[in-house]
């Protein structure tokens, strides 16, 4: 249940998020009319009802732990970005108004994260790995399985940035609480949009949209992200180390110094590593961030040729 | 599945079904809203907000009983986030229940997210309670929503249930061939079944859509209801704007 | 003139595969025609050309002197009333009325009007007082008969249905194949079930592996086994 209830948002993040996700609605609504043409209408009902049954369904972890499909990246691959942002907006929008899951106040935060961000954020990520390791079945299933990953991180995100806005909740709290458990969520996520996408795929290529190859410009711009990227990275390791009554400054104000963030922080408190100081520290850490993610992607499309 | 109950809440007439499906929405929002948005510790005006929502149940003819029931479900989930607040606003601590510290901050926040979750909750309760599926649908068509949503949720209503009922189907036939089967084994038939109907539901879209074209469609489906939003329920909709925001703003004049 | 005539047809799936080759046939108006076949015949690939919604990559169907073409598809489907195999394909909207009103509503009628023939269609099938439930309320006959009502609305010249009797019992059946009796359109009907073709058609095309391989009378192959099992038709006894 990612969708934020009544009651927990002030009135200018109401404001806010209902005006940031009208607006982009309505270019969703005039960008996926141009892609899908009248074919749209009974693609983007049958994929409504389908999001809403799979979101019935209890997936069981173990441990008497189950899990829900969020599905914002499963439905990009398959109707485009634009239609995806319409098909989940719909399915948010009958959750809160039927089922009463999420808020009708709330409708426009919830619109933004799990609409606009998932599927927006998500398939952005999708297209960024594509373009990064190139198109084919498993490379595709691999990308949706990374981007459904990161689209459950940004929406837990959103939902943390919303809940402290409104002062509801302190950020570190929220993103602690929030962004940790969509962190592990994130996981049953991907591994169950690259299990559906890898078995749709292998019966019926053709209903995965959006299987045109990155073109050289999109090729050099994924690079060119990736590359600063890891610049940033290096740069706010090397900025921390250096300067660490700035960091220390900043972390005050953050209020985040005495909580669990900061012990968990520990092992890495001053990004000491064996050879090279702060810079390979921060280089091996978004290094292994990919590599998870990697070695992540290819497991799910391993399962996924399994099944 | 739960929704298929859906179908038979909205069978008592009251004066709220005389009201057109598109201004019962808007009364939601309105309520929803101006719940959402009281000042935090404004514990007259939500009581009186409160008092309001359950007053629009028993004109909507729906017995508080039932009125509770089916709220239980989203209460308790409201409840569970409503408890985390207390314990993880930081503040000035009141009260300490085995080894938690209680803040006032926490107290505060937990109150008035409970509240106005509360009485939100009610008036959704209310409008599912007294409005059929399609015309909610015929409700945000008339609100202006983009085509392309509610021409999705018209045909949703109807793939749901067919989408639904294959997966019940696929799921008993998986079952009864692999009975006694492990979790994991489960879980990865579950998976293949979940997959299949995500299938059929597609190619399902391109049958229906070939149906469509067959009867004339181009593009866009139009309507059959005519729009009842008449002068008298404008007016009750202005009427109970006007209340809603009246309290909600005293809550944040009055000090 | 004849109603409806398919001269030459061939059509070619995206990938490759024959699926029809060169069929020809025509029918004339009041006809009652029977389209047999095996699985896989081409039987609903064929009747996809008859209103359009497939075109031909060489060859020719043509429907009330109309020539389909993408051009004219708007046309034809106001003359051809093509009902399919799953009901709910046709049964799309949340209740009957809408249903069996969208026809008429795209065709530039007013809702009341609109309203007003759905209603008189439902009640002449059997179907009043179901105008506001959803399909999923219904029986499967009730729900073929329904789909019927979505075509009958627009009063289509023929009357195309692919398969009207499978899934549906003895009554379904005849509670179909009388209603149908009664009809005066052009019926073309693609059916597995010899005994309901015989029920409603004196004349029967026959294909196999998408081509049209015999044209005739249907009495005149029902008592012939050995013709039977070589088109691969089974006459119930």
């Amino acid at each position: 249940m990612a969708h934020i209830p009544d009651g927990f948002l002030s009135a200018p993040v109401i404001a806010g998020t209902a005006l940031a996700s009208a607006g982009a609605l309505a270019i969703a609504a005039r960008r996926s009319r141009d892609s899908l043409g009248g074919q749209e209408a009974p693609l983007l009902g049958a994929t409504t009802a389908f999001v809403f049954a799979a979101q019935m369904l209890n997936f069981p972890l173990g441990a008497g732990v189950s899990a829900h499909l969020l599905g914002s990246v499963l439905v990009a691959t398959l109707v485009g970005p634009w239609a995806g942002m319409l098909v989940i907006f719909a399915v948010v929008l009958v959750q809160a108004l039927l089922f009463q899951d999420g808020g009708v106040a709330a409708l426009g935060a919830n619109t933004l994260n799990l609409a606009v961000i998932g599927v927006g954020g998500g398939y952005a990520i999708y297209r960024w790995v594509l373009a990064l390791v190139g198109v084919g079945p498993r490379r595709v299933i691999s990308a949706a399985a990374v981007a459904a990953y990161v689209s459950a991180l940004l929406v837990g995100l959103a939902a943390a940035v919303e809940l402290a806005l409104s002062h509801t909740l302190p950020f570190e709290t929220a993103v602690l609480a929030i962004v940790g458990s969509h962190a592990l969520v994130g996981f049953f996520e991907a591994a169950l949009t690259g299990a559906l996408l890898g078995l749709v795929y292998r019966t019926q290529p053709g209903l995965v949209a959006n299987q045109v190859a990155p073109s050289g410009a999109e090729r050099g711009w994924a690079y060119a992200l990736a590359g600063v990227s890891l610049l940033v990275a290096v740069f706010a390791a090397y900025a921390a180390s250096s300067r660490p009554d700035a960091f220390e400054a900043a972390i005050q104000r953050l209020g985040i110094e005495d909580t669990a963030l900061t012990h968990l922080a520990g092992p890495f408190a001053d990004y000491a590593a064996p050879i090279g100081g702060p810079w390979v520290a921060a280089a091996l850490g978004v290094a292994l961030v990919f590599a998870l993610g990697w070695s992540l992607a290819r497991f799910m499309a391993h399962v996924g040729r399994r099944t | 599945m739960s929704f298929r109950h859906l179908d038979q809440f909205a069978q008592v007439s009251s004066p709220i079904t005389a009201l057109a499906p598109a201004l019962r929405v808007l009364g939601t929002v309105v309520v929803a809203l101006g719940a959402a948005t009281l000042r935090l510790g404004a514990w007259p005006q939500l009581a009186t907000l409160a008092g309001l929502v359950l007053v629009l149940a028993a004109v909507a003819r729906i017995p508080l009983r039932t009125l509770l029931l089916r709220m239980l479900g989203p209460l308790v989930f409201v409840l569970f986030a409503s408890v985390a607040l207390l314990f993880l606003v930081p503040g000035e601590v009141v009260a300490r229940v085995w080894w938690i510290d209680l803040t006032d901050n926490g107290l505060l926040r937990f109150g008035s997210a409970l509240g106005r979750a509360f009485t939100a909750l009610a008036a959704a309760v209310i409008l599912v309670s007294t409005t059929t599926f399609p015309e909610i649908v015929q409700a945000l068509r008339e609100l202006r929503l983009p085509h392309a949503v509610t021409t999705a949720l018209g045909l949703a209503y109807r793939f749901l249930y067919v989408i639904v009922d294959e997966l019940e189907r696929l799921q008993r036939a998986a079952r009864s061939r692999n009975a006694g089967a492990g979790a994991a084994k489960r879980r990865r038939l579950l998976v293949s079944v979940v997959a299949a109907v995500l299938r059929r539901a597609l190619v399902r879209s391109e049958r229906t859509h070939r149906a469509m074209l067959a009867r004339g469609f181009h593009g866009e489906i139009i309507s059959l209801h005519r729009s009842r939003v008449d002068a008298r329920s404008i007016m009750l909709l202005a009427l109970l704007g006007l209340v809603v925001g009246a309290v909600t703003l005293s809550s944040y004049l009055a000090r | 003139m004849p109603l409806l005539e398919v001269a030459d047809l061939t059509y070619r799936y995206p990938d490759g595969t024959h699926a029809l080759s060169g069929v020809s046939f025509a029918v004339e108006r009041g006809e009652k025609v029977a389209l047999l076949g095996p699985t896989g015949a081409g039987k609903s690939t064929l009747l996809l050309h008859l209103n359009g919604l497939l075109l031909p990559a060489s060859g020719c169907v043509t429907i009330d002197g109309i020539a389909v073409s993408g051009g004219t598809v708007r046309e034809v489907r106001q003359r051809v009333g093509l009902v399919f195999q799953d009901p709910d394909d046709q049964l799309f909207l949340p209740s009957l009325l809408e249903d069996v009103a969208f026809g008429p509503l795209n065709e530039g009628c007013d809702p009341e009007g609109a309203e007003l023939l759905a209603r008189g269609v439902l009640q002449s099938l059997g179907l009043g007082g179901n105008e506001m439930r959803a399909a999923h309320h219904l029986s499967g006959g009730e729900k073929r008969l329904a789909a019927l009502a979505t075509v009958l609305v627009s009063h289509p010249l023929v009357l195309v249905l692919d398969e009207p009797t499978s899934n549906l019992d003895a009554r379904g059946k005849r509670r179909l194949v009388r209603l149908l009796r009664e009809r005066g359109e052009t019926l073309l009907v693609a059916t597995h079930d010899l005994a309901v073709a015989r029920a409603l058609c004196e004349r029967a095309v026959i294909m196999a592996d998408g081509a049209l391989v015999h044209d005739g009378q249907l009495e005149h192959i029902v008592t012939d086994q050995e013709f039977l099992d070589h088109h691969g038709l089974w006459a119930e006894l």
